[in-house]
């Protein structure tokens, strides 16, 4: 006779996959929750992944020189599915059952959108960590990244300009959803009121997850050989498509020297796998490279990289990128504003949040007003090396005011 | 014997060019008034720098060339360093050599500059490096290549160059690029002979770029003023135009074809899983999706192990990791699907769940990033064949790969005698077990084989697509749709229907955009299947 029925192995492990639920609330009062809203899995992973990784990094940071008000910070992380509809249900799980002080999360407009009336509704904190359009304003979400006046005008203003290319022509290709088009609209209503015609520029979009750019690149060639001055393309693709689109474009030949593309999207992890080096010198525009100047930056690095080995994360240890670095920002402007108030309550905070600063790893000091949740960030513009990166072509002499409402939109 | 005096006099010529350019009896360039404007802020000093360099070099000697390369290289390599006053550096492993003189430099205490192309010099330097690589590169072939690059901006270019060239070279290849480039040059010329001799040269080179260019000198008033430059220019443009229009045609039946292949690539398995043996198996992106880890297993062995032969892998590749997933897919077939084959619903959610397992070890032992593959040489880039039309060897290899695949897979279903019991238990299962056909092994080896081709699926796709642990989600749903607009059951089917889809995909999306193509492409699906229900080849038998 067998001691060992499946009953008893079944009790056996529901009572331990039970037990945190129990012992939970006795030592619940001493950490404070956080929660993570990024995909790993999905055409997001590759790039949302990392950041579930950044926020448990700033965690332990916290947690390392004694936490906030005296709690450990505790990061709980979900994984949406790059699923838009499913951001706003993990969304409300993390607020309602969870009672997370904060969450972290979205790569997308188009998942932003969807947790937005989530915490509306439930008067939540969402750190958004992208740039993005610019055209939302909302008290519960803090929008830590540029809105396209102060990331992507300054970008095309210098190809415009005789340092760059002196560019006349545009050819915008992106993913058919908010934000591309949305910065679409903005960049025409920018070109016309700089004297541009409709005839100097062509749009494009594909759908998410879009990987066949054969005619796309082929109209783009032909774009190119037309007359009326110097060309260049607008990218704002997403996730998986922007690596498929610069292979595309290296096989049939399209030089930077040429037609450089300005890919909005693009950071360094989308460079993997690729030979760039027939793709040196097309550009992007972000408020951190990892190759920007400092030791704060040096020291990020140095702490990411000795983070990836000790978590095992599958993730390089040699790749940083913006969001990751706008993420962590997040997790330290909140545990500041938190200290600030006094309390982890979302309107005490968001009251603190007004005159904040914070030092961080791009080298610039970031800074919140009163008037809104956007943080005053850096511009850097970054030119595609030969080892996958991006060296700094152009940086910000400071920190351009966020303006919400682009009026060219 | 011969050959030694021939070395000892080019070593002569060499020393007495070498006498003659430091003592300035060419008329040598002014290197440190150059390095002083390439080392200037902002890019307008520096073109100013790349253009004095450039009109120079027609007229350089063979020292004057070689420090020319070294301080184009250097700002190409960020290597060039630059100090106050215009003082230029060359960064080496030995330390700070002197730009203008290209000597060991006195050390420097000053900070030092390092000056970053821009996307405007950037091209200037490309440009110089070609001037002076057609003047003095010792491969026949890198002087060819040079010729090219200078041709596409010929306007850009100092006359003397390619005439300075002709004269040192006595490949006869090059000299024929050379004489191409020197009519091209001609263009504006005052001979009218000599302008409708370039007309016609640009008019071979059929681009639509030609085309713009050309049509942009009807603007000139010799065009109005000279009968035969306008007939020249007429015919040219009309030439360009017709070439061009074919190139187009071309060029979109290329990049359906090859989108077509890569459906049916993707789709090649399920139509042996579902269309044969009528297994709903929701991970067949999942065994596309090993086949590419399985490819890169394989590349990063032959890089471990013999990497010299690192460009052969994916032709290693393919048995190995047809024989790994195939055996996989006889694992799956073995422990899960077995059990399942008279409940379709299930099979659905195991395999859903296998799906979402494969995705998991993948990610745990590969990690999400996107997985780096050593390119071959010849599966990057193309060639460009007529009008605008371009021919990409990555995707030139997956219609091949394809094509390959179709005639075994067919050869095998149709010839064997394990193909013969796969359609016969397809067509009557009872009866095929009766007449002694092990059901259960056919069953597994079907299995196994289709689970084998989406593995080649995968390493087709492996050079096209971003490998990462969820690129498998993103074909299965179109390869259900290639598998049952083609017909249930039917290789052929899923030919047809695949070149079809990829075809009508590509062919809309110039005109209305990928968005509308992918919508119209799928109404067109929905009225097909309305219209035949049973897919475009029905496979015949009783089922």
């Amino acid at each position: 006779m067998s001691l060992v029925t499946r009953r008893t192995v079944l009790t056996g492990v529901a009572a331990t996959l039970a037990a945190p639920a129990i012992v939970r609330p006795a030592w619940a009062a001493d950490t404070v929750k956080i929660g993570c809203l990024f995909s790993s899995s999905g055409t997001m992973a590759n790039l949302e992944g990392r950041l579930n990784y950044i926020t448990k990094m700033a965690a332990a940071e916290l947690n390392a020189s004694g936490g906030v008000l005296g709690r450990q910070v505790e990061v709980v992380v979900t994984n949406p599915n790059s699923d838009w509809p499913t951001y706003a249900q993990m969304g409300r799980q993390l607020l309602q059952e969870q009672k997370v002080a904060a969450l972290f999360g979205c790569w997308t407009s188009v998942s932003r959108k969807s947790v937005l009336p989530v915490v509306e509704e439930n008067n939540g904190l969402l750190f958004y960590p992208l740039h993005f359009e610019g055209e939302e304003n909302s008290k519960n979400v803090v929008y830590l990244n540029s809105p396209p006046a102060s990331s992507v005008l300054p970008a095309v203003d210098y190809l415009m300009s005789s340092d760059g290319v002196s560019a006349k022509r545009f050819f915008m290709v992106g993913t058919d959803y908010v934000w591309p088009r949305t910065i679409n609209k903005i960049l025409k209503g920018y070109w016309k009121s700089k004297g541009f015609s409709e005839s100097s520029w062509h749009e494009e979009y594909v759908p998410f997850g879009f990987s066949n750019f054969q005619s796309i690149v082929n109209q783009i060639r032909t774009f190119t050989s037309q007359t009326g001055g110097q060309p260049i393309v607008v990218l704002t693709v997403v996730g998986s498509s922007i690596a498929d689109f610069l292979r595309e474009c290296i096989n049939q030949g399209v030089k930077p020297t040429d037609i450089p593309v300005l890919g909005l999207d693009m950071v360094e992890a989308d460079l993997e796998g690729l030979d760039t080096t027939s793709l040196v010198g097309n550009l992007n525009c972000w408020a951190y490279l990892q190759n920007a100047p400092g030791p704060r930056n040096q020291a990020f690095l140095a702490n990411w990289a000795a983070y990836v080995k000790s978590s095992n994360a599958p993730y390089s240890p040699h790749v940083a990128i913006d969001p990751m670095v706008s993420t962590y920002d997040g997790v330290h402007i909140w545990a500041e504003a938190a200290k600030k108030a006094g309390s982890f309550d979302v309107p005490a905070v968001r009251t603190a949040f007004a005159g904040l600063q914070f030092p961080d790893p791009s080298g610039y000091t970031l800074s919140m007003t009163a008037d809104n949740n956007y943080v005053a960030r850096g511009v850097f513009i970054g030119s595609v090396n030969a080892q996958q990166g991006f060296d700094v072509l152009w940086q910000s002499s400071g920190t351009p005011k966020p303006v919400p409402y682009s009026p060219f939109g | 014997m011969a050959r030694m005096l021939k070395t000892g006099a080019l070593a002569l010529v060499a020393l007495v060019s070498l006498l003659l350019g430091s003592s300035q009896a060419f008329a040598g360039m002014d290197r440190s008034a150059i390095v002083g404007l390439l080392c200037g802020t902002g890019s307008h000093a520096v073109m100013q720098g790349a253009d004095e360099m450039l009109a120079n070099l027609p007229t350089a000697s063979p020292a004057d060339l070689d420090w020319a390369r070294a301080v184009v290289q250097a700002f190409s390599r960020r290597t060039l360093r630059c100090g106050g006053g215009g003082v230029g550096y060359i960064a080496t492993s030995g330390g700070l050599i002197d730009a203008a003189r290209l000597e060991a430099s006195p050390p420097v205490s000053s900070v030092l500059r390092s000056p970053f192309p821009n996307l405007r010099t950037r091209a200037a330097l490309d440009r110089l490096t070609a001037a002076i690589a057609v003047l003095n590169a010792p491969a026949p072939e890198a002087r060819l290549a040079a010729v090219g690059i200078l041709a596409s901006h010929s306007d850009l270019i100092p006359p003397a160059l390619a005439e300075a060239a002709l004269k040192r070279t006595r490949n006869p290849r090059v000299a024929e690029a050379l004489r191409g480039l020197i009519v091209l040059q001609r263009l504006h010329a005052p001979d009218i002979g000599q302008r409708v001799a370039a007309i016609r040269a640009m008019s071979e080179n059929a681009t639509s770029r030609t085309e713009n260019e050309l049509k942009s000198l009807r603007a000139d008033p010799v065009y109005a003023a000279n009968p035969r430059v306008a007939a020249a220019l007429d015919h040219g443009i009309a030439h360009v135009r017709l070439w061009v229009q074919v190139g187009a045609v071309l060029s979109l039946l290329y990049n359906g074809v090859s989108a077509g292949s890569v459906l049916f690539m993707s789709a090649i398995g399920l139509s042996i899983i579902f269309g044969l043996m009528g297994v709903i198996n929701l991970a067949q992106g999942e065994l596309l999706m090993v086949g590419a880890y399985a490819t890169y297993s394989v590349q990063q062995i032959i890089r471990m192990i013999a990497p010299g032969y690192i460009s052969l892998y994916p032709v290693v590749a393919i048995p190995v990791v047809f024989i790994l997933t195939g055996l996989l897919g006889i694992l799956i077939e073995w422990t899960v699907i077995r059990h399942l084959y008279r409940r379709p619903l299930m099979t659905l959610l195991a395999t859903w769940g296998i799906s979402l397992l494969l995705i998991n070890l993948v990610r745990v032992f590969f990690g999400t990033q996107n997985l780096e593959f050593d390119t071959p040489p010849y599966l990057t880039g193309g060639v460009a064949v007529v009008g605008d039309f371009f021919i990409t060897w990555n995707h030139l290899a997956a219609i091949v790969f394809a094509v390959g695949a179709f005639t075994a897979t067919l050869a095998l279903l149709r010839f064997t005698s394990i193909g013969l019991f796969i359609r016969g238990v397809t067509q009557n299962r009872d009866m095929a077990g009766c007449i002694g056909i092990s059901t259960r092994r056919v069953d597994m080896l079907a299995f196994g084989f289709g689970a084998g081709l989406a593995g080649l699926g995968g390493l087709a796709l492996s050079p096209i697509y971003n490998v990462n642990p969820t690129m498998g989600t993103g074909f299965i749903i179109d390869s259900f749709m290639v598998v049952v607009l083609g017909g249930v059951g039917s290789l052929i089917g899923t030919a047809v229907a695949a070149l079809g889809i990829g075809l009508v995909d590509v062919g809309i999306e110039p005109f209305y955009g990928a968005v509308a193509a992918k919508v119209i492409a799928l109404l067109l699906i929905i009225l097909i299947i309305q219209w035949r229900p049973e897919g475009l080849v029905a496979a015949r038998g009783r089922r």
